[in-house]
């Protein structure tokens, strides 16, 4: 295998990866998973920019959307109600 | 109705999308390169840094950092000043 | 939220995380990563512990820290290194670059070269500054959404 290959197998893997955890993150009801299905969205993003060498942009990314915005999200539903109300 | 509709845009958009993606360059060959080849050349002689990325954000585009530190400020502020409580116990 | 497993993991990661988001800071002149970058590794670092610990163990530890002060001391500290500039030059020119100054100082060589720490003159000072900025910022927001939290949902 070369580097060609592994380059653009890894492209495939990543818009896999990218479109399902979008998906689960849109469609769980329980919003702690939604919250971590889009933490694992920011984390495969970060791997995206640093496979397409941006590392500057793959850090920011994976410092702010992966930690510190679930952080965010997961105290401001601790601070609501846990489950999305359906009426 | 918007059911079809729904599928209208969604059909459109991502024909747009596609033609977007068939349109892009080449990875790593942008259509104007004389700016980027001035900065990988010079950068290290004009700002003295290795990191070219660094030189740029602190050296040549200092404004745009400058204005993205007021937009940071602003928004911790804005959100200190919303969430706060208003007896003497929350320091942030 | 304050199980043992989390309180171990966190109190072996915290260390680890806040070492790495001060690497990225000190060392952006040399490699990827810059003020921004390295703030927002080290209040993730800070984030983790707040979230991994109780409320009143929280509350006792940050009171002492004064974060708005770090956040006015960097915004002061990146326009003051901006302003040296009018020494002579423009605004944002780097006049401490190759002068001889004993703290990042140094001449820089051109070239391919290892990178050394004592280069890079009013970038290295604005990366420091940018650096504590982003990361007062950001604790205080994740902070004040942890301290506003209601008392007989501690539990969880």
């Amino acid at each position: 295998m070369n580097f060609m290959e592994f380059f653009w197998i890894l492209q495939v893997l990543i818009g896999i990866g990218l479109l399902i955890s979008a998906i689960v993150a849109i469609r769980f009801k329980n919003l702690i998973m939604a919250v971590i299905a889009m933490a694992v969205f920011s984390l495969i993003l970060s791997l995206e920019f640093y496979v397409l060498q941006a590392p500057d942009v793959a850090i920011a990314e994976a410092g702010v959307g992966a930690c510190l915005t679930t952080a965010m999200y997961l105290l401001a539903i601790k601070n609501t109600t846990d489950e999305e109300v359906i009426e | 109705m918007r059911t079809s509709l729904g599928l209208l845009a969604f059909i459109g958009f991502t024909l747009f999308l596609l033609a977007a993606m068939i349109s892009l360059r080449p990875f790593g060959e942008p259509p104007h390169r004389e700016m980027d080849d001035w900065f990988i050349t010079h950068a290290q002689i004009e700002a003295s840094a290795n990191n070219v990325v660094t030189s740029i954000v602190f050296d040549y585009r200092g404004f745009d950092t400058l204005g993205e530190a007021t937009v940071l400020f602003t928004a911790v502020s804005g959100v200190l000043m919303v969430l706060r409580r208003h007896k003497k116990e929350v320091k942030g | 939220m304050t199980t043992t497993i989390i309180k171990t993991t966190t109190k072996i990661l915290t260390p680890l995380i806040l070492v790495f988001g001060s690497y990225i800071i000190l060392h952006g002149h040399l490699t990827p990563g810059g003020g921004f970058q390295g703030g927002a590794v080290f209040a993730s670092g800070l984030a983790l512990l707040i979230v991994a610990n109780k409320y009143e163990t929280i509350k006792t530890l940050f009171e002492k820290v004064p974060l708005s002060v770090f956040e006015s001391i960097g915004a002061l500290g990146f326009l003051g290194m901006a302003c040296l500039g009018f020494a002579g030059y423009t605004f944002f020119k780097n006049v401490i670059a190759n002068s001889g100054f004993p703290i990042f100082g140094g001449k820089t060589p051109v070239g391919i070269n290892p990178g050394y720490l004592n280069t890079g003159g009013t970038l290295s000072y604005m990366n420091i500054f940018v650096g504590i900025k982003v990361l007062a910022g950001l604790t205080s927001i994740v902070l004040i959404f942890f301290l506003i939290m209601r008392r007989e949902r501690d539990e969880w």
